[in-house]
């Protein structure tokens, strides 16, 4: 009996020490696993562009400030004298940058004349000819447990960061083995005392252990756990990496889902800069964070924050790491902590799958998600928000026109630089900031009239036979198609108007003609023309496809128009600048692509005509100074009962097509003039962008010619216009009685010569 | 400048560089046809009339003589993104592209440069050059 209990007890102690050793093992493995591997995978994060300011480079002062507005910066009255503070007078514009990359923090005065950045100086006097602008953060490809961080080396650690993290949370951390006998002791007396837990007693290797492996509830068993993987931490690290785990993998705060991890990532989030530019006060609020995210929030809880930063200061004074002058100068700053730049995945969804599809041309899933790749994206946020802002009132006001008609409308915008194919703002409902169906890469509907350009610049390349003058037919038709049915096309006024000039019945939008343009061009050399736009489908062969039964989605109309708003230049749309590995080198760069598709010349001609939709066709209403400081031009589609409302529409260097309609296909009261026009219009007076001079194309001549039958008129007949013609083919014929009211050269050369004379006698 | 002007067909006619033929200009300048090495030579003399888009090409060009095209072409792109009335910019986009084997984006930028309204007539001339490779 005696034996067998003995057994037992020596049975027990074996089969004790068997799984002890088995579970220290297995925890052991986890240890190096998570602190090799796991820890440092690091979620790919998502920028917006960063602002330049160049020296003689244009800029809209009201944009710049909207910029500003969004990055949080604080306007204040005269001189800026902290970080993310800016000041406006009249011609000058004084920025305290907070810094980024390479670009120092400090002061920088903007003087600005005539839309144009006259000179940059720094505080002392000198003049810079090129500053930027922190970029918005505006999401990340997340790992399932949605932690996000930014990975430091421990040379980008600061060495008062450090003395702060010790002072406050572990003084004896470069003496103990990973647990501190002396402070569980302390901590134990105290808690007993107290009746409960109030002091953890933790060291950093511990809180290290803590956060890697267990869940935060406070049990004996768990505090043995996270003591015996403290001691395993200990055995295979240096102090050194230890404290750069901890700094790297502390939870500082959550947004939304996303948890906030490290003082990289927390130096962002909470301030907008990297962790270098950060001022005492500041390192000190985070590591005052570090005993309650949530309870020490400076957004949430702003007083308490301020009282435990308060309570570091006096710790890292009482340590001899600060004066008493700097402890009161500390002391009596504000938080001034940014506000999130975003809650959820993505401060703006639609942009985010555009930017994701660029992205997994050349990247896996798990390199997104792991990597730490740093994303810097075309987007821009102010053209972004005024995108957003657009379509939210435009919708509003519709529908106090329109009524419940409009209940459940939806819609959706992209903008891209026409000159390059970045593209710079997305919206894919109108209810922007909600995740879901992305209507502007994946609602595909017919885009009405938008099409006619494509037919008619089709046509305009060929010079010997079409000029803006040249005659269509906009009489009657009927075709025969497959099957023994006849299609017979109308135009939107439900008239037809017979010989009509070609650029009158693009301006007009004549359907009649369209078509009979169309099919004596022929399905070949439409579909070459779609093609040369960079449009990939097919063009089905039926005449309807001439006016506007052929379906694309928003993200397929912009890339087509693109190449006509830059001269015939086509360049791939593209959501992304660069893509940089965590240590800042290069991983991939997304370089400017051009092709010339179109001779400058029939592209002028056509700009020509898509000008004349804002003068007199279905853009109208714009004054002629804004049509010509921004060199704009479009064209509004509308298709079958009104299902479809369409604008796309250039000016400046931005380019913007718009859709609105229902996902239900139902009909709506809105043309692409009452429509889709209307956000186009909101989005542009509110950017009122700045356009570069192109230079006319040399073969281009300007004549004089009738609006109804396209032949020779002058500037004193009535009905003329002046338009542009490729040289050598311009009309050579003049009606008789259009004769006397052409003003030839020399007579016109007279009349001046007149007119001078006359101005001199009278002086 | 009067080795241009002879060459245009009408006397009424305003002189315009962009209506040029290269082909019929001296040999002085068909050297410029012909030696790559001597028509790069002649772009990177091509300043910027911004100071920050000078401060741009410094460093595109150092990358450049480093042969890092990549990170050369990115500078240049930037000043692009500042300034889209830079000639200097277009011709050592083209010059470069041409380096790079992109013979039609070389013809492509020159074209682009060419619609540039500040560009001068040496630079138009210049930007002709490497339009007409296509």
């Amino acid at each position: 009996m005696k034996l067998s209990l003995k057994l037992i007890t020596y049975l027990s102690l074996i089969i004790f020490s068997v799984i002890s050793i088995a579970y220290v093992s297995i925890l052991d493995s986890k240890v190096v696993n998570k602190l090799d591997g796991v820890l440092w995978t690091v979620p790919a994060k998502v920028y917006a562009r960063p602002l330049e300011l160049a020296e003689g480079g244009k800029i809209n002062v009201d944009v710049l400030k909207k910029e500003l507005e969004i990055l949080s910066y604080e306007l204040t009255k005269g001189i800026p004298d902290t970080p993310g503070e800016f000041s406006q007078s009249q011609r000058s514009v004084n920025i305290f940058i907070r810094g980024f990359g390479s670009q120092e923090p400090g002061l920088y005065r903007l003087k600005i004349e005539n839309d144009k950045i006259d000179s940059i100086k720094r505080k002392d006097g000198i003049s810079i000819d090129l500053i930027q602008l922190e970029p918005l953060s505006i999401g990340g490809m997340f790992p399932s447990h949605l932690q996000d961080r930014i990975l430091l080396n421990f040379s980008q650690v600061p060495k008062d960061l450090e003395e702060m993290i010790l002072v406050v949370e572990d003084r004896n951390f470069y003496s103990h083995k990973g647990i501190s006998l002396r402070s569980i002791m302390r901590a134990f007396i105290k808690n007993t005392r107290a009746l409960g837990i109030e002091e953890g007693g933790s060291t950093i290797t511990q809180q290290l252990a803590k956060s890697l492996f267990f869940s935060p509830e406070q049990t004996i068993k768990r505090k043995i756990k996270e003591a015996i993987a403290a001691l395993l931490i200990e055995i295979h690290y240096s102090k050194q990496e230890i404290l750069l785990a901890y700094i790297n993998d502390v939870f500082i705060a959550q947004s939304g889902r996303r948890a906030i991890h490290g003082f990289g990532l927390a130096s962002q989030f909470f301030f907008g800069t990297d962790l270098k530019n950060l001022s005492l006060d500041q390192k000190a609020l985070l590591v005052g964070m570090l005993k309650g995210p949530s309870l020490y929030s400076p957004i949430n809880n702003p007083d308490r924050a301020k009282t435990r930063r308060d309570l570091v200061l006096s710790l890292i004074k009482n340590d001899s790491l600060i004066t008493e002058e700097e402890y009161l100068d500390l002391k009596g700053r504000s938080l001034k902590v940014i506000p999130p730049s975003f809650k959820s995945l993505s401060k703006y969804p639609a942009f985010n799958d555009i930017v994701t599809l660029d992205l997994r041309k050349n990247f896996d899933d798990s390199d997104l998600r792991t990597k730490g790749l740093k994303i810097i994206t075309n987007l821009d946020p102010v053209v972004q928000d005024y995108l957003e802002e657009s379509i939210k009132d435009t919708k509003l006001q519709l529908k106090r026109r329109y009524g419940s008609q409009l209940n459940g409308l939806e819609g959706a915008g992209i903008v891209i630089d026409s000159f390059s194919g970045e593209v710079v703002a997305a919206i894919g409902s109108t209810k922007p900031n909600n995740y879901g169906f992305n209507r502007a890469i994946n609602a595909v509907r017919p885009i009405g009239s938008l099409v006619k350009p494509f037919i008619y610049l089709s046509a305009l390349q060929h010079y010997s036979k079409y000029n803006l003058s040249t005659l269509l037919d906009d009489s009657k038709l009927s075709v025969s198609l497959p099957g023994g049915k006849l299609w017979e096309p109308n135009n939107f006024d439900k008239k037809f108007h017979g010989n009509i000039p070609l650029h009158v019945a693009l301006s007009e939008s004549y359907n009649v003609a369209t078509t009979r343009l169309g099919m004596d061009l022929g399905y070949s050399v439409v579909q070459e023309t779609f093609t040369k736009l960079g449009i990939k489908k097919k063009i089905p062969k039926y005449p309807s496809i001439f006016v506007g039964s052929f379906e694309m989605t928003p993200l397929e109309v912009i890339q087509a128009y693109q190449t006509i708003a830059s001269e015939g230049f086509y360049s791939p749309l593209n959501s992304i600048r660069t893509v940089e590995s965590s240590e800042d080198v290069l991983s991939l760069s997304y370089p400017y692509k051009v092709e010339q598709r179109f001779r400058p010349e029939p592209i002028y001609l056509l700009k020509f005509v898509l000008k004349q939709t804002f003068i007199s066709g279905t853009a109208r209403g714009f004054s002629s100074r804004v049509i010509e400081k921004w060199k704009t031009g479009g064209k509004t589609g509308t298709s079958d009962d009104q299902r479809d409302s369409w604008f796309v529409g250039y000016a400046g260097n931005y380019l913007m097509v718009v859709w609105l309609g229902f996902d239900d296909n139902r009909k709506s009261p809105l043309t692409g003039r009452t429509g889709a026009l209307q956000v186009w219009k909101n989005f542009m007076s509110r950017l009122d962008p700045i356009a570069y001079e192109v230079r006319k194309p040399s073969r281009i001549r300007y004549e004089w010619v009738d609006t109804k039958d396209g032949l020779l008129s002058g500037e004193r007949c009535k009905g003329s216009i002046l338009i542009p013609f490729v040289e050598g083919t311009e009309p050579e014929m003049i009606p008789q009685n259009r004769k006397k009211c052409r003003i030839s050269e020399e007579s016109y050369t007279a009349k001046v010569l007149n007119k001078i004379k006359e101005a001199i006698e009278v002086k | 400048m009067s080795l241009f002007l002879g060459c245009t067909s009408s006397p009424k006619k305003e002189t315009n560089f962009y209506d040029l033929e290269v082909e019929k200009f001296s040999s002085s300048v068909k050297l410029l046809l012909t030696d790559l090495e001597f028509l790069k030579k002649e772009i990177l003399k091509v300043n910027a009339n911004k100071p920050s888009v000078q401060r741009i090409l410094i460093e595109a060009d150092d990358k450049w003589m480093e042969e890092d095209l990549k990170k050369a072409s990115s500078a240049l792109e930037r000043g692009l993104r500042i300034a889209k009335d830079e000639s200097a910019l277009y011709l050592r986009l083209a010059h470069l592209r041409l380096e790079q084997g992109l013979i039609k984006e070389s013809s492509a930028f020159a074209e682009r440069g060419l619609l540039n309204k500040n560009a001068s007539s040496w630079e138009l001339l210049l930007l002709k050059i490497y339009s007409a490779q296509k």
